[in-house]
């Protein structure tokens, strides 16, 4: 087995060695030191974890870059990428089958841990699949996780009691809820997440991503449920699993048509397996190692895609069907990524503890989503794409105007992961594969630090959530104030943008990493509305909405540290967060600001753009993918517009909510209608409310009804027409056979009876009866029965 | 005589033998007779462990094989095998009675009669799954139906006798089908020289798939008998009715039974009897298979939706469940006359076989998990829970975990068939395969809904909230055991799929074999 | 004139019905007695005359010897009952001995 693959597989199992001895804390921690609830061993137990789970995975990120030949600066060298497409278009799909795809220059290593299921052909297995995007992926979930653990640390300290007032919940007699506290039980879920997150960057084929894909998901149910007190809190947890599994019905459909037409859910080919067939993968057999769908069209004049089976025959699948599949993972991506249409689930999950939105609901698992298009990338057909631009269009936008007005500082943070995973939804489905998940990093960091500040401000605030009632912090906190700004920064894409000064070649940007990625991302769409002018929207939103993304984050930091208290109490009473959870702060701020260094000639858009698989258009759709040099030809434009519009965005806050000229409040009355409209969250929910979950439940009692009544009711008319015929039965028995059974022997009887005054016991008269009978006899047999047989 | 063939007849009949013991016991000394019959449960479970070192896993064929003359007159013989089917469900079976009988140490009236009806239900189950005779079988069939006729009838909730009769009639009418079709391929058959008449289910199974057993006129109809007796046992929908009956009057040991191991004996019966011996009738009439199973999935899962009774919405999913099973085993039409596809149909047999394993698991222990709260608080009502998370901590989480393996959830129990079912849909019919993936969705909603409303909120809202003590000890121990069984079926589905896939794959060659060659 | 078959019949004939006028008339046990003679004795004498005036042998002669011998034991048993008779009701009236009547 590979160094990499043992490496990441145990940084994958440390978190459920971890959840499983955390999840019987309540009964170790009686005997750990400190005692029952004082314990902090199983916080500790799971950062552990989840540290070595970082260095693992950084040493095997570090050995990555030598197995793969990976460099880290310097823009990639695109002329090689058009000659090989130009080079594909003369291409016959039968050469491409057979052609094998060596190991040698492969960028990826892949294998098999145990199998699932081996039915005939069909193979399911728990596969590993490692290449440059899972490296980076491991090192920074397992990085984020680690300071997320650490801040939790301090974060949940207030469950380490006895008994642990929810202020949130009353009970009957109107007091508040006394609960133990539940603190190692926090620690086991999030172990748990860590376990499944892992597993789903790991995984080396769908139906795997698949299982991880629903243990995140659970996980995520856990923790937001996390008060389980709360009803909001469990509504939240059952609406965020709920709403998953409409898309992960997609998802099914998905993997439906993939094992029917493929055989095989494996991403690639295995490179790292002793005895493994090289049999080739979804990847390998949608498209040709040149990035060549290979579409055909049949007698019938239906549109096929030709492609080379594992047992080496080709055959082909319609294409509607691979878009079909293609657009059901995609389902279950936007379920999982809060996506336009099911994107309402996500801002009620703030209802779990906010480490947990930080690591589950921001950085890790809702960009799942996102990276399982991006791992998808090679099997998304053309009109696939478009679908997930416009949903990532869609999503950003609507997202972006609920944060405006939202009040509930995690909520806006929330809305603005919606809107964040929209644009990398964009970007990938643009065919800016690295830019959206360049975007998916940077993003995870900069997102996990907000979070992790608006915690350590809600922690300083006595769990106090509104901004209306905050403002000014900046004096009481100024650790989380400032690296909040760092991450304000970071999302708002804002910079000192240097190469205008010194030139376009040469010189950096003074910039933190969010201004990078989205940069990236808005240069794709540009450069796509140029290469496709019908679909300029998509270049429009995301524009526009990155003013509007900058105007809400100022908004939420004004409105948090900057100014007056509005609330002078909660001003007086609120602390700094102890270190165990600024620290974290400092480490994600540090991250936020870097790790995009260089931008797109620095190493992390290098590494991930070593992972990329080329793709060509695919002919007859209509719809022309940027490629790198084109996209390179408008990067200065878009990165422009971008910069203005998202300078203009912020001004307009500053002015707003520092200035007050406009007053928010004016405006708020002039358009109380769009207001109301967006608080309302553009009503999604109560949409759903009414054409969905009304609904079922009707339909459920209707089916509980006609089985009690229909069903039922016909057994019981069937019992009741049994009982009647019994009844009618016994009658007939009774009135008819027994009665004429009794009639024959009464009868009987009366003509015994009525014979009985012949026998008078005297001998004379019976002599008497014996000759007269004898003459009878004589005159029937020789008198009558001659003339009987005569006639 | 060695133990290879005096193994199986030891199984079926050490409960019997437990429950002659427990005739000649005193009645009044309640835990020697508990214990004794727990030791009988338990020995059972270790004797059919013990089948495990001598099944040869490669050899598709009918093992631990014993025949012996019992009606020579019309060819009956005491005829038991086990093959990759059955084994998994005998060892399931023994499993479940041993733990039901744990849990049946809440059961405190006529302890006596109720064990030894117990044990000699387990000799019935544990016959049908054993019995390759066919009037072996339909013999052990209605031996299991007395016993749990009075083991609901007497031990029942306050509607017992409706629910009873209502098992026993349904169960009953099911079997009569059954003996017609039974009779019908009796009289059809022909082996041998003299062409003898035959139940050996092996030999008729390969006289179906050989050279034909029943004529096109005749098979029809011997198929939808056979599949109306068991699709009632299943139970499928309409035939449905009882089960919830049946389950919300049942004690809890006798729910856990009955949803573990009587349920599997419907889809065992259409795998061991139905589909062999008329392959060509299954092959024809498979949507209707699949139809009933889609329905049974949406139509149960809505239905387990709109219950307010605890162990009623258990019931219903297992309705849900269990149409996983009919239609994981009706997707025989992705045959395709030419013999490609029945990798699909395998992987959709297996995931039906591992769906009743699953099954058996998560359902006992649902409806154990009702029963603990029931002898509680002594009321089912889910709109009168609620906060038992924070009052049994233990219990909720056992639970949860439970109640997660009967959603699906990938790892536990309950995902790898439903998935595998579903997957294979999709070559033989689209649209159905559709609505059968959306019975995730359903079954979610009404899974954590439950969840919800039972375990989760601020409060208890219901009576007696005073009893809501944490679990006993013997309560953890079934629960434990179940869950962790769940969690090893659901991460190593591959320990039960290595005994099955051989011997299901040697059916559905045999019958695709059949159906390639056509009437 | 020719004694013929006939005539013996018709003696025959006499005799039975004399015997049979007998028992039906006669209240006295002893008298019915006398016609049941009368009677077995009239069919005696059929045979006889059957056997003599047809191709059967002896048959005839020997089934009346077998009567006369039955008639005898016959008609020791029926005096014996006649005697109890007596014994029983002082009379042999036989029209007294109707206890059997249904």
């Amino acid at each position: 087995m590979d160094i990499k693959a043992c490496l990441l597989t145990t940084a994958w199992l440390l978190p459920l060695v971890g959840f499983a001895v955390e999840v019987f804390g309540g009964y170790w921690s009686h005997h750990a030191p400190g005692g029952r609830f004082k314990s902090r061993l199983a916080a500790y137990l799971s950062v552990g974890c989840i540290g070595g789970g970082f260095l693992l995975s950084l040493t095997a990120l570090l050995i990555g870059l030598s197995d793969f030949e990976l460099s880290l600066w310097g823009t990639p060298e695109h002329g090689t990428e058009h000659a090989a497409a130009q080079f594909a278009v003369a291409d016959t799909p039968h050469a491409a089958g057979s052609e094998s795809h060596g190991d040698t220059d492969a960028k990826y290593v892949s294998g098999s841990l145990y199998e699932l299921a081996r039915f005939g052909n069909l193979r399911i297995a728990i596969d590993y699949y490692i290449d440059s995007l899972t490296l980076v992926m491991f090192t920074m979930v397992t990085l984020i996780a680690t300071c997320i653990h650490v801040f939790a640390i301090g974060y949940m300290d207030d469950e380490r009691t006895e008994d642990h007032v929810d202020h949130e919940v009353h009970t009957a007699d109107g007091s508040h809820l006394h609960r133990p506290g539940r603190y190692y039980r926090f620690f086991a879920y999030l172990s748990l997440f860590c376990f499944s997150m892992l597993g789903l960057v790991l995984a080396g084929n769908i139906f795997m991503v698949f299982i991880f894909w629903e243990l995140v998901g659970i996980c995520s149910y856990l923790l937001i449920g996390f008060y389980v007190e709360r009803h909001s809190a469990s509504t939240a947890a059952n609406k965020a699993f709920i709403v998953n599994r409409v898309g992960d019905f997609g998802f099914i459909i998905g993997l439906m048509i993939l094992i029917t037409s493929f055989g095989t859910f494996n991403f690639s080919s295995y490179n790292d397996h002793a005895n493994s067939p090289e049999s080739p993968g979804l990847f390998q057999m949608a498209r040709d190692s040149h990035g060549q769908v290979h579409v055909a069209e049949t007698n019938d004049s239906q549109r096929v895609i030709n492609f080379a089976q594992p047992n080496g025959s080709h055959t082909s699948i319609p294409y509607w069907l691979l878009v079909t599949a293609g657009l059901g993972i995609f389902a279950g991506c936007v379920g999982k990524s809060a996506q336009f249409p099911l994107q309402t689930w996500l801002p009620d999950a703030m209802e779990g503890p906010t480490p947990v939105s930080a690591l589950v609901h921001s950085a890790t698992m809702v960009a799942a989503g996102v990276y399982l298009a991006g791992r998808f990338f090679p099997v998304f057909l053309p009109e696939v794409l478009l679908t997930i631009a416009y949903t990532g269009a869609i999503t950003l936008f609507v997202a972006a105007t609920i944060a405006v007005v939202a009040t509930d500082i995690k909520r806006v943070l929330a809305y603005s992961t919606i809107s964040q995973l929209g644009y990398m939804m964009l970007a990938i489905g643009l065919g800016g594969w690295i830019a959206g998940l360049f975007h998916l990093i940077t993003h995870a960091f900069f997102k996990s630090l907000m979070f992790l500040a608006s915690g350590s401000v809600i922690v300083g605030c006595h769990h106090e959530q509104e901004m209306p009632r905050m403002g000014g912090l900046r004096k009481k906190m100024p650790v989380t104030a400032y690296t909040m700004l760092v991450g304000v920064i970071a999302i708002c894409g804002l910079a000192i943008p240097l190469h205008w000064v010194t030139g376009f070649s040469g010189g950096w940007d003074i910039a933190f990493s969010g201004y990078h990625s989205k940069d990236a991302i808005v240069a794709t769409a540009l450069t796509y509305a140029n290469l496709n002018p019908i679909h300029s929207l998509l270049f429009l939103a995301p524009l526009i909405t990155a003013g509007i993304t900058a105007f809400y984050m100022f908004r939420l930091w004004f409105y948090t540290f900057a100014g007056k208290p509005r609330d002078q109490e909660l001003y007086d009473h609120c602390h700094e967060s102890p270190r165990v959870m600024t620290i974290p702060l400092v480490i994600l701020a540090f991250f936020a600001m870097f790790c995009a260094i260089g931008g797109e000639g620095g190493p992390l858009f290098n590494l991930l753009g070593a992972s990329e698989t080329h793709v060509t258009d695919v002919a007859g759709s209509g719809i022309d993918l940027p490629t790198h040099s084109d996209i390179a030809q408008f990067h200065g434009q878009a990165g422009m517009l971008a910069l203005l519009v998202a300078g203009l965005g912020a001004l307009l806050a500053y002015l707003m909510y520092c200035r007050r000229q406009p007053d928010p409040a004016l405006i708020k009355r002039q358009f109380a209608a769009t207001h109301e409209f967006l608080v309302e969250k553009w009503r999604f929910d109560e949409l759903y409310d009414v054409m969905f979950v009304r609904p079922v439940h009707v339909v459920a009692s209707w089916f509980s009804g006609f089985d009690r009544r229909v069903l039922d009711g016909i057994l019981h008319w069937i019992a009741r027409t049994g009982v009647t015929v019994s009844a009618w039965d016994r009658k007939f028995d009774e009135g008819v056979i027994d009665r004429s059974i009794d009639w024959v022997a009464e009868k009987t009887q009366d003509v015994g009876r009525s014979l009985q005054a012949v026998q008078t016991g005297r001998l004379r008269q019976y002599v008497m009866f014996i000759a007269l009978g004898v003459v009878t006899l004589f005159v029937l047999i020789f008198a009558l029965f001659p003339l009987f047989l005569k006639a | 005589m060695d133990y290879q063939t005096l193994l199986p007849s030891l199984i079926i009949f050490a409960p019997t033998l437990g429950a002659i013991a427990l005739v000649l016991m005193p009645k009044d000394n309640e835990d020697s007779l508990r214990y004794t019959a727990l030791a009988v449960t338990a020995v059972t479970f270790l004797l059919t462990i013990a089948l495990l070192p001598g099944y040869d896993i490669s050899n598709a064929n009918m093992q631990y094989v014993v025949k012996a003359d019992w009606i020579p007159n019309w060819n009956i013989y005491y005829q038991l095998g086990l093959d990759g089917i059955s084994l998994p469900l005998v060892i399931l079976t023994s499993f479940i009675s041993l733990w039901a009988m744990v849990a049946s140490w809440s059961i405190t009236k006529q302890i006596k009669g109720y064990l030894i009806l117990f044990l000699l239900l387990e000799t019935g189950m544990l016959g049908v799954f054993m019995a390759t005779d066919f009037f072996l079988f339909y013999v052990f069939w209605e031996v299991m139906l007395l016993p749990m006729y009075f083991l609901i009838g007497i031990w029942g909730g306050p509607r017992k006798e409706y629910a009873a009769i209502k098992f026993f009639l349904f169960t009953l009418f099911g079997s009569v089908l059954m003996l017609v079709a039974l009779l019908m391929i009796y009289f059809s058959s022909s082996y041998g020289a003299d062409g003898e008449h035959i139940f050996d289910l092996v030999l008729l199974a390969d006289a179906a798939q050989g050279n034909g057993l029943l004529g096109p006129d005749l098979q029809p109809w011997a198929f939808w008998l056979l599949f109306i007796g068991f699709a009632i046992k299943i139970p499928s929908v309409p035939l449905h009715t009882w089960l919830p009956d049946a389950h919300v009057e049942a004690p809890t040991p006798i729910s856990m039974i009955l949803a573990g191991v009587l349920l599997k004996m419907g889809g065992y019966g259409i795998l061991r009897i139905a589909f062999p011996l008329c392959p060509e009738a299954v092959y024809s009439g498979s949507i209707v298979l699949v139809a009933i199973g889609v329905i049974s999935i949406i139509y149960g899962a809505f239905a387990a939706m709109a219950q307010t009774d605890f162990k009623r919405l258990v019931a219903y999913s297992s309705v849900s469940h269990m149409g996983y099973v009919v239609l994981g085993i009706g997707v025989v039409g992705v045959v395709s006359v030419d013999g490609t596809g029945s990798d699909y149909w395998q992987m959709g047999i297996n995931g039906a076989m591992f769906q009743m394993l699953g099954h058996g698991v998560s359902s006992a222990g649902m409806f154990f998990m009702v029963g603990v709260v029931y002898d509680r608080v002594h009321h089912r009502n889910i709109n009168e829970f609620g906060g038992l998370a924070g009052k049994m901590p233990l219990y909720t989480g056992l639970a949860a975990g439970i109640f997660f393996a009967g959603l699906g959830l990938p790892g536990l129990c309950g995902f790898i068939g439903e998935v595998f079912v579903v997957l294979s849909a999709w070559q033989f019919n689209k649209a159905l395969a559709i609505i059968a993936a959306s019975g995730v969705i359903l079954t979610a909603g009404y899974i954590l809904w439950t969840l919800q409303r039972v375990f989760l909120g601020a409060e208890y809202k219901g009576p007696h909230e005073e009893a809501l003590i944490p679990m006993l000890g013997r309560e953890k121990i079934v629960a434990s055991v179940l869950l962790v069984f769940a969690i090893i079926l659901g991460v190593f589905p591959n320990l039960v799929f290595q005994y099955m896939v051989p011997s299901i794959e040697k059916l559905t060659d045999g019958m695709a074999g059949r159906i390639a060659g056509g009437f | 004139m020719e004694v013929t078959l006939n005539h013996y019949l018709l003696i025959g004939a006499v005799m039975f019905v004399s015997g049979v006028v007998c028992m039906a008339t006669k209240r006295n046990g002893i008298a019915v007695l006398m016609g049941v003679e009368l009677v077995l004795n009239g069919a005696n004498v059929n045979f006889v005359a059957f056997a003599r005036y047809t191709n059967l042998g002896l048959d005839g002669q020997i089934v009346s010897l077998f009567v006369i011998v039955l008639a005898a034991a016959e008609a020791a048993v029926a005096l014996a009952i006649a005697l109890n008779f007596y014994n029983n009701h002082q009379t042999i009236d036989i029209d007294q001995g109707d206890r059997l009547h249904g």
